[in-house]
């Protein structure tokens, strides 16, 4: 810190390849705590796993007093995640959720962003504010209140469907996994909105005046300017979807207090859940959690380059 | 959601490297062999529960016993994921209250002081089962706390108005079952509640069957054993003929049915009758309590579900004073008084099961001595349920296959043969003897 504020407020009288480097050095100081708590709560978890991945704990007998013995245990235990049916069957689920959720949930917040972008919404902060509202809710809460609202016998919903002949079953195996889509998009649809919303503001105004002079419609204007015009805030909020997606854990792992039909494995987070905390195999948990991160870096990868590609083409 | 669920993956993530690190660690400190000095000066206990009525009961041992004080806290909601954690860390309390199904896996990850020396000779003070639940290969970890034993909960206004008799043997149940649905086909017998395991633990244990046994230094995998098969085929034959409601229990959907009186008995836990009565209130007086209908004519046998016991983690300095604290907690008729009394613990200790406290008539029961019958069935449990390494990871299994057997997609015989076949491949992965 000294040297750096010292080096700040010394002119340098002459050119010294020193003070250059003392100058170049100033901003990794002010670097310096956030890549101490980046290695010590990012990085290194990430390279405890696979360490821990790599190992198993093998004992003997009934297994009462000794010691396990930790062994290098090779791929053995990706071998295991891979045939694991649950862990893997749980990405199939994620992926077929995400196919899904993702894009109705990003159709809707871009459609509402749009809206809200045209002058003909009034009263906008309050419309906003009630769609961002859910956000604010914590997934737990949401899926318990859901959860609620899906049940037989005490939902009013599944109630006034039925007096009306409608026998829906929210919570039944085929159905479920919809009725949890369902929350996600009602708790995050405002999160996103505010922020297509937020780039849709930042897209010049003369832009729109040009096209509104050369006669374009308001869904022309949407269709050719604004949505190209941020077609990289869009790309984000994809991305940021698909590995939320990914990652679902809270939604179903709270929901399953009200069925069955939500399996301790159902997503690739739950089954790593199951493995360390219910079978204590670290190890094993760890493996698919190395198997789950490099799945989402691959799909990742995947969004950016073609979203780059498009991009490129455009231009 | 995308933000909360990636904080939660990270977070247990760390957790995960964290438990890696300890458990590279934590063979230092299991030889801390002072336990037994019975180190002269005050010692201070941390004591982590959730029974009711434990503050009570300690601030008394602490009023008596000022050289062994005890510090209680309270245990709320996910406090019991933490305790592998601890114990792994060296930060464990010294004595815990846990579920009995986790001995064993805690046992294998050298977490629990074996207690033999200390509290060995306590076997006749508590009931055959409870006792052989914290015994394995011949040594006790555990010292039991509160017992869960089944009786029948029935709708007596129910079973009048029908003109039924309280079955007293399955067979009898099951008669009973589709004399219900033939006076009234909105009425079931019970309920099938797919995420419940204790329902179906107890009429296991009832049955004498176990998910796992000892043999020699193997362990045996008795999920799908015949007991267990002769279980299944009761329950196939209720879910076959619709006499059964499907409805996951403890959701309020599972209220609300008890509340609209769809469902007539519920063979359960002696402390349901409490949860009972917190959740459906207006149906006070409608309910009688009798013993669980047994599989063969003549026979005694009850099941019981889960129940609780104190442990002491590896790593506790004072065992010894620790073990004299658990022994006077859930043996002593001072202590029991409180627990069982005014707290409504159903006690493991057989001196608590004779306790006057405990046989009192419950309201909501119109006026039954509910206990009774509980108490009975207690002492009626069979020595058989053993559990093993993986229960935990079983029990989820066994929920999931239930599901499914609930949604008509296959038999609990299936069920279990696939829950019996994890349950295997995950005691073989870990190393261990399987029979």
């Amino acid at each position: 810190m000294t040297t750096a504020t010292a080096t700040a407020v010394r002119r340098t009288p002459r050119r010294r390849p020193r003070a250059g480097g003392g100058q170049r050095r100033a901003p990794y100081l002010f670097l310096a705590p956030f890549l101490v708590l980046f290695a010590v709560f990012t990085m290194a978890p990430i390279v405890l796993a696979v360490y821990s991945s790599f190992f198993q704990t093998k004992r003997s007998g009934l297994g009462f007093g000794g010691e396990g013995e930790v062994v290098f245990a090779g791929l053995d235990n990706y071998v295991r995640a891979l045939s694991n049916d649950g862990f893997v069957a749980g990405f199939g689920r994620v992926l077929g959720y995400g196919v899904v959720q993702v894009p109705v949930m990003l159709g809707l917040a871009l459609v509402l962003a749009l809206l809200f972008d045209t002058a003909l919404v009034r009263w906008k902060p309050f419309f906003q504010l009630s769609v961002f509202m859910p956000y604010a809710v914590p997934s737990v809460v949401a899926a318990l209140i859901w959860g609620f609202l899906y049940q037989p016998r005490v939902s009013p919903i599944v109630e006034g469907l039925r007096s009306v002949g409608w026998d829906v079953s929210f919570l039944s195996p085929d159905v479920v996994l919809w009725s949890l889509a369902n929350v996600a998009v009602w708790s995050v649809t405002g999160v996103n909105m505010v922020i297509l919303f937020s780039a849709l503001q930042s897209v010049p105004r003369e832009i729109y005046e040009a096209a509104r002079i050369d006669g374009a419609s308001e869904l022309r204007t949407a269709l050719s300017i604004k949505i190209p015009m941020i077609m990289p805030s869009l790309t984000l909020t994809f991305l940021f979807s698909i590995i939320g997606t990914m990652q679902l854990f809270n939604e179903p792992m709270t929901m399953r207090a009200v069925t069955s039909n939500i399996s301790g494995d159902y997503t690739p987070n739950m089954a790593i859940f199951q493995a360390t905390t219910l079978g204590g195999d670290v190890n094993l948990g760890s493996a698919m959690a190395v198997v789950l991160g490099l799945v989402i870096f691959v799909l990742s990868l995947v969004v950016q380059g073609v979203s780059r590609r498009r991009n490129g083409a455009d231009r | 959601m995308a933000r909360s669920s990636r904080l939660l993956a990270a977070t247990s993530v760390v957790v995960g490297a964290a438990l890696a690190l300890t458990a590279c660690s934590s063979s230092s400190d299991d030889s801390g062999g002072s336990g037994g000095s019975g180190a002269a000066g005050p010692v201070t206990l941390e004591f982590w529960g959730w029974a009711t009525g434990l503050e009570d009961a300690v601030a008394l041992w602490n009023e008596e016993n000022p050289d062994i004080q005890v510090d209680f806290f309270r245990m709320t909601g996910d406090d019991g994921d933490k305790i592998p954690a601890a114990i792994d860390n060296g930060t464990a309390p010294d004595v815990v209250q846990m579920s009995v199904h986790s001995i064993p896996s805690h046992v294998i990850a050298n977490r629990l002081t074996d207690l033999t020396e200390y509290v060995g000779d306590l076997e006749d003070d508590f009931t055959d089962a409870s006792w052989a639940n914290v015994t394995f290969d011949g040594s006790t970890y555990a010292v039991p706390q509160d017992f869960g034993p089944n009786a029948l909960m029935y709708r007596s206004d129910i079973f009048e108005q029908h003109g039924l008799t309280v079955p007293t043997t399955w067979d009898e149940y099951l008669e009973t079952a589709r004399a219900l649905k033939a006076a009234d086909p909105n009425l079931y017998i019970a309920q099938m509640s797919p995420n419940e395991t204790g329902y179906w633990i107890a009429d296991v244990w009832q049955n004498e069957g176990s998910w796992f046994g000892i043999d020699g230094d193997a362990w045996t995998v008795d999920v799908n054993d015949e007991a267990s098969q002769e279980v299944a085929e009761r329950w196939q034959t209720l879910l076959d003929e619709d006499l059964v409601k499907v409805v996951d229990m403890w959701t309020p959907e599972y209220w609300a049915e008890i509340n609209a009186g769809t469902i007539a008995t519920i063979n359960y836990a002696a402390w349901f009758p409490a949860m009972l009565e917190a959740n459906a209130a207006d149906l006070a007086g409608s309910w009688s309590v009798a013993p669980s209908p047994v599989y063969e004519a003549g026979s005694t046998a009850a099941g019981a579900g889960d129940s609780s016991v104190d442990v002491i983690p590896t790593g506790t300095e004072d065992v010894a004073q620790a073990a004299q604290f658990l022994t006077w907690l859930n043996t002593s008729e001072e202590s029991l008084d409180i627990l069982v009394g005014e707290n409504s613990m159903f006690p493991a200790a057989l001196s608590g099961l004779q306790s006057d406290a405990l046989h009192q008539p419950n309201a909501y029961f119109g006026g039954q001595v509910v206990n009774d019958v509980f108490a009975e069935a207690a002492e009626n449990v069979p020595a058989s349920w053993v559990d093993g390494p993986v229960y935990d990871l079983v029990q989820d299994t066994i929920k999931d296959e239930f599901a499914k057997v609930g949604n008509g997609a296959q038999t609990f015989e299936q069920a279990l043969d696939a829950a019996a076949e994890y349950a295997r491949t995950q005691l073989e992965q870990q190393g261990l003897n399987v029979k």
